[in-house]
Order: C-alpha cells, then sequence, then structure tokens
C-alpha cells in the first residue's frame, strides 16, 4: 500500500508540473495574449510604449523564464556568489523586437543583469509554490490572485452544497425504487426521462429555466399576478423587486433574496447530477440484487426492506464514493457553464471572465488549484474504495 | 483463416432452417430497441438536411435582410422581395432557417470528423499497445492516465480560447482546412480556426477507446487463436489489425455513438461560451448564445437552434444505447 501511495504521489506530481507547464507553452503560442485588446484600442501605439507594456505582463521573457519565475519565483536576477554576479550576460528574454524592416530577431535582449531593473522582486511573484499567486492584471487589476479567488469562492461553496445535499436526497431514493421495482411503470418512465435529462446539454438547461421562469413566468403574471416569477440571475437583486401578488416586495440583499436567487441555478445542477447519478445507483443496485448474500439474506427470511436497506443498499452505495468524491474539485472550481448562464458570481464565472478578458494570472492559479483538487481527489476515492470495500487491494 | 467451421464442429449442430449471420443478429437486436431505431432515422433526417444546406436553404448563409420589420423577427416574418422566413431572422437579419442548417453541417460535421479520428486513433493506439505490451504500452497507458485525471472543461476552455480566440490564422496543413472548408460549406479563414477546435477536442477525445481497445488486446493476445496465428507465421501487424481490432470492434462502436453526443454538446458548450465556432460561422452553440441575449424580447429564439440539439444528443445517446443492447453477447435472444 505504501508503495501504491508514492508511486501515485509521483505520478500527481508529474500531471500537476505537466498542465502547468503545457499552460505556459499555450500562453506562449497565443499571439498577443493580454495586449490583442491594447493593441486593438490604440493601433498606433509607440514600439517603446509597447515594450513597457509587454514587460508589464512579464512578455518579454521567454516562457520557460516566466514558467520558474511564476512557480518558484526564480530567478529574480543574476546568480550572486561572494560579491560576484555569474550569467548576468544570459539573455534571457526579448525586450523590444525588431521591425521587418530592421530585419526580424531581437532588437533589444533582456539579459539576466536587467532583470532587478526591468522586473523588481516587490512587483513579482515569490512563485505559485511559495503561496503567492502574483496579481490580477484585468479583472481587478492589481488586486492579489489569491484574495480574487477567496471572495468568490463562497458563493460556488454555497451552490454545490446545496446542490449536492439536494441531488443525493432526490437521486438515492429514485435509483432504489426503480431498481427495486425494475421493469415496473415506473421503472420505464424514469429510466427513460433520466436517460434524455442526462444527455442534454447542462447550459441549454439552464437557458430553458430562465425562459419559463422568469419570461413565460413574467408573461403569465400579467394576465394572473398570483403567478411567480423568478430573478434571471446573479446572487442578489440591485433593487427591490416583485415576485407575485402575494408576496410583499423582495429587498435586496435579504434571506428571501437569496433564497430565489439561488433557485434555478442549484435547481439546474440538481437535476443535471440526478439524473445521472439516479441512473448509476440504480445499476449498481441491480447488480446488488442480484448477489448471493441477498438471496441468503431473503432465504433467512428478512423482510424486504431490512434486505434492501440494510444488506443491498450499503453495497450498492460503494462506486458512489469516487462519484462523491469527485465532486471536491467542484467546491473550488465551480460549476462554469451554470455560473455563467445565471451570472452567479463563484469560482466558474471568475474563470470564464479571466479567460475572456486574458487575465491570464488568474486563470493560471484557477487551473493550478483545479488540477492538485482533482488529482487528489482521484487518489483519495482510490483509497476510500479499498477502505470500504475490503475485495480490493492495491499493491 | 478461412477453415470452414463445418469440417471443425464435432456434434452436428441443430439447425432450425436457414443461419442468420452475426450481422443480422445484431441488426434484428437492434431493429428492436424502437427509440434507437427512431432515433436513426432523426439522425438520418438532419444529415440530410445538412449535406443539402446549400440546395435547401432558401437564402444564402451570411445574407443579411435589412428590410424585414423587426429584428430579431419572429416565424414567418416577409422578406423586402416577398419571400418568407420559415423561423424568422436573428438580430441582424439573417435567415434562421438557413443558419439551423449550416449550423447542421458545422456542429454534426466538427462531431463525425472528431469521433472518426479520435476513435481510430485511439483504437489503432490502445490495440498495439494492448498486444505488443513493453515501453509503448508504458507510455501510452500513462499518457491516457494523464489525460484522464486532468480537469477536462476548464482545460477545455483555457485552450480554445487561447488558441481560437485569437486574430492570427494558426499555420494548418492545407489539407485539413480544404477539406473542413468544404465540408462545413464555408471559407478557409473560417474552417482554420475549426479545424484547431477539432484537434483540440481530438487531442482529449482519444482516451476511451484506447483505453477499451487495450483492454480487449490483453485479453485477446493470450488466446488460442492468436497462438494458431503466430503459429502458421501472421505478423504482428497482420494479427494487429486483421484480429485483435476487428475482434473488439463491438465496444467502439458503442463507445463512439456516445462520443458523438458528447462532442456536440462539447463543441455546443464552446461556442455557447464563446470559444468555439466563431461567428460568422453558424453553430448551434454560437446561435444559442446569441439568442441569449434577445430572449428576454423574443422568448422563440433559443428555442430554434436549442430543438435540434438536444434531439441530435438524445438520439446519439439512443443510438449508442441500442447498440449496446444490440452487441452484447452476454444477452442472446
Amino acid at each position: 500500500m505504501t508503495a501504491y501511495l508514492i508511486r501515485r504521489l509521483v505520478q500527481m506530481l508529474i500531471v500537476v508540473f505537466g498542465v502547468s507547464i503545457f499552460m505556459f507553452f499555450l500562453f506562449n503560442i497565443a499571439p498577443g495574449g493580454p495586449l490583442t485588446g491594447l493593441q486593438q484600442q490604440q493601433r498606433r501605439i509607440s514600439p517603446e510604449e509597447l515594450a513597457r507594456i509587454r514587460a508589464q505582463y512579464e512578455l518579454d521573457l521567454y516562457w520557460p523564464i516566466r514558467y520558474t519565475r511564476w512557480l518558484v519565483g526564480w530567478p529574480q536576477g543574476p546568480l550572486v556568489i561572494d560579491g560576484q554576479e555569474w550569467f548576468a550576460n544570459v539573455p534571457v528574454g526579448c525586450y523590444m523586437e525588431a521591425t521587418p524592416e530592421q530585419g526580424g530577431g531581437c532588437f533589444d535582449y533582456v539579459y539576466l543583469s536587467e532583470m532587478p531593473k526591468i522586473h523588481p522582486p516587490i512587483k513579482s511573484s515569490r512563485g505559485i509554490l511559495f503561496g503567492d499567486f502574483g496579481q490580477s492584471t484585468v479583472v481587478q487589476a492589481g488586486r492579489p490572485v489569491w484574495d480574487l479567488l477567496t471572495s468568490r469562492l463562497w458563493a460556488t461553496v454555497e451552490l454545490q452544497v446545496i446542490s449536492l445535499v439536494l441531488s443525493l436526497a432526490i437521486a438515492v431514493p429514485l435509483g432504489i425504487y426503480s431498481a427495486v421495482h425494475q421493469y415496473s411503470k415506473f421503472d420505464y418512465v424514469f429510466t427513460t426521462t433520466a436517460f434524455i435529462g442526462s444527455s442534454m446539454p447542462t447550459f441549454f438547461f439552464a437557458l430553458l429555466f430562465i425562459l419559463g421562469f422568469t419570461i413565460l413566468g413574467g408573461r403569465l403574471q400579467e394576465l394572473w399576478p398570483w403567478w411567480p416569477t423568478l430573478p434571471p440571475g446573479l446572487r442578489e437583486a440591485v433593487r427591490p423587486y416583485d415576485v407575485a401578488a402575494w408576496l410583499s416586495r423582495v429587498e435586496p440583499g435579504s434571506a428571501l433574496d437569496r433564497f430565489l436567487h439561488l433557485l434555478m441555478p442549484a435547481g439546474v445542477l440538481t437535476i443535471v447530477s440526478v439524473a445521472s447519478w439516479s441512473r448509476f445507483l440504480r445499476s449498481s443496485m441491480l447488480e446488488v440484487l442480484r448477489q448471493d448474500y441477498v438471496r441468503t439474506a431473503r432465504a433467512k427470511g428478512l423482510i424486504e426492506r431490512v434486505v434492501i436497506n440494510k444488506h443491498a443498499l450499503r453495497n450498492a452505495l460503494i462506486p458512489f464514493i469516487t462519484i462523491i468524491v469527485l465532486q471536491i474539485p467542484l467546491f473550488f472550481a465551480g460549476a462554469i457553464v451554470t455560473e455563467t448562464v445565471f451570472a452567479w458570481p463563484g469560482m466558474g464565472r471568475l474563470y470564464f471572465d479571466a479567460l475572456s478578458r486574458s487575465d491570464y494570472n488568474v486563470a493560471l492559479a484557477f487551473i493550478y488549484v483545479t488540477t492538485i483538487l482533482t488529482v487528489a481527489a482521484t487518489l483519495l476515492g482510490d483509497i476510500l474504495y479499498s477502505v470500504v470495500d475490503p475485495r480490493i487491494r492495491y499493491s | 483463416m478461412s477453415v470452414s467451421a463445418e469440417s471443425l464442429t464435432l456434434r452436428k449442430l441443430p439447425r432450425e432452417g436457414k443461419e442468420e449471420s452475426q450481422f443480422q443478429i445484431v441488426l434484428r437486436r437492434f431493429l428492436r430497441h424502437r427509440l434507437a431505431v427512431a432515433s436513426v432515422a432523426v439522425i438520418v433526417v438532419l444529415f440530410v438536411a445538412a449535406l443539402l444546406a446549400p440546395l435547401v436553404a432558401p437564402f444564402p448563409r451570411d445574407a443579411v435582410d435589412i428590410a424585414v420589420a423587426t429584428r430579431p423577427g419572429p416565424p414567418g416574418t416577409m422578406s423586402s422581395q416577398g419571400e418568407m422566413h420559415p423561423l424568422g431572422v436573428d438580430h441582424l437579419g439573417r435567415d434562421l432557417f438557413t443558419r439551423l442548417l449550416y449550423g447542421a453541417r458545422v456542429s454534426l460535421s466538427i462531431a463525425f470528423i472528431v469521433v472518426v479520428i479520435s476513435e481510430l486513433f485511439g483504437v489503432v493506439l490502445g490495440a498495439v499497445a494492448g498486444f505488443m505490451g513493453g515501453w509503448f504500452d508504458t507510455v501510452i497507458s500513462r499518457l491516457v492516465e494523464f489525460l484522464l485525471s486532468i480537469p477536462t472543461l476548464p482545460i477545455l476552455l483555457i485552450t480554445a480560447s487561447i488558441l481560437i480566440k485569437t486574430e492570427a490564422q494558426l499555420p494548418l496543413p492545407a489539407v485539413a482546412t480544404d477539406f473542413v472548408s468544404w465540408m462545413l460549406a464555408a471559407p478557409i479563414q473560417e474552417a482554420n480556426k475549426v479545424v484547431v477546435l477539432m484537434a483540440i477536442l481530438i487531442l482529449l477525445g482519444w482516451t476511451g477507446a484506447a483505453r477499451l481497445m487495450r483492454g480487449m488486446a490483453l485479453t485477446l493476445r493470450n488466446q488460442d487463436f492468436v497462438e494458431a496465428l503466430r503459429a502458421v507465421g501472421a505478423s504482428n501487424t497482420r494479427i494487429i489489425f486483421r484480429h485483435i481490432i476487428p475482434n473488439g470492434l463491438a465496444p467502439i462502436l458503442v463507445n463512439a455513438s456516445l462520443g458523438l453526443a458528447g462532442i456536440v454538446i462539447a463543441e455546443a458548450t464552446l461556442s455557447f461560451l464563446g470559444v468555439g465556432v466563431q461567428e460568422p460561422t453558424p453553430s448551434w452553440g454560437n446561435m444559442l448564445s446569441t439568442a441569449q441575449s434577445y430572449m428576454f424580447q423574443h422568448p422563440w429564439l433559443p428555442l430554434i437552434p436549442g430543438i435540434p440539439l438536444c434531439l441530435v444528443t438524445i438520439a446519439f445517446n439512443f443510438i449508442g444505447d441500442g447498440l449496446r443492447d444490440a452487441l452484447d453477447p452476454r444477452l442472446k435472444r
């Protein structure tokens, strides 16, 4: 087991490094990057200014150098041993690129000795490995990335916890009932509905919700004032609003306001997970119900309820561990699509904003943490699995 | 191996009339799954419509009708020349039915090309890795594990947004862009972005087939018929391509069918979020994304691309389900 754990941990490290190197490599391919918008706004920007702005985003450095500076905050400048500078003349980037008329290539290299001047240590990150995720460049320019991430974390956790609890509360009984009553009318309707539900794209569900509860609801309310409508997005309202004739005006920031805003995104996430989890639980339950020990339990004369709840269900839930554990990264990463459609101010939407506005420090920090959480959750799932199910042994 | 089954049977099998071929058995079982058969009909209709898009579409793809009274306009809006827009016009005055047809062409082409290439890729790599073992197997297995353990959606999003949202055209082989441009009935510049999108989806999409095929190859390579093949002097290439792969193809077919649904959803999601297929190339995903901005005044808009999108994903899933039932050797009926 120890050897297995060590091997898995090493694999985890490789995955995390692999992903982060790949991301930096991608940024390098992408021409412009954060500057694309800038170049569009001001076509006639002088080369000196462009170089200065490029340096601001560290785009003047070569990408492997940028990577190590992002990862461990190194190199900050030439190596100093006994007061003597080493490698001072190593070019680490290109401050100003030559125009095609000048023959292309680099016009002004950045040497390691110039690094402290162009990229002073105060302005650069100490390295993501030491917990410094740098600063946001676009979304909230100048704000430390970690600060920005944590400010959005609670909205995501709230949404995820609520939908997780709801989905489990609905999916488990549904799956069990359907499996126990296999081939009944209920089972047939349930499996077909769940199948269709799990094959539809999430964002279309979200659009349908807005369409049904906000837009159609609003039109019906004009006919019947008692018909309720739901707010289509955000986490709280900006100004007071009405939901239905029988409810007093909702104040922004009140508990009711928050609850109403939560309903649709949580509903979408719940439906999507219920559709797939209950199907999963149904098949896992059917598998268990065919086992010999269930027949033995029945032969002993146990009443059906005990056979199902005590003998079958517990074993049917074992594969469920993997599914639940894989939800852990989502408490950080959130549901990118759902949060974006409902303008929910959580992590998923922050990530999407950061991407569409080329705030790469934020996007990289998000990917980095999400990757670590995902691989850790996978490992945790495998370990828990072997703890709960003694038939599984790793070597 | 062309030794007839007849000469090898020791005991005469009881025969009832004509014997069914393997294909007939599978077909008979598939036809029993009514929803899957209906799904095949849906896909065929959409496929033909998409294929004939340039002929069937009432208007050119990007033709802007500035004379219509409202933009977006409801289904049945009349154009300035007295022609009808059957599904209305979008916010720029482009005919939605036309764009829906071309969008079907884009979405279905992407799905089919991505799935065919990634399954081929996965099948060959998986079969070779499973059959040969050794360092090649280690490399492939680690690579698959790596790709399966990364958070897919965030990485898909970041890759697509970096590579597709740039103004620059990435240098790609002309064969690929020409072919895709022909498939989509779209200009080369637009095809360039679509090829990048397809490449990203393929890179993340081949792992399922590779894993399945590797597993099949691992069990098949220890069976007697492989031993027999070796004894008669068949080369490894021949064993892998003529015997291992055809024998392990059943689960791959199911995987491919479900993969089609997955790729349609992935493409629609990326396009919906603005990092997939880019305007003016129509795709159901980016049509939904513009529909979202206008849906408060024009609630029918998201339904126009949304309903076919759902139909297609549900249909591909049902076909996969039907194939699984039909190909499962444990269900002998």
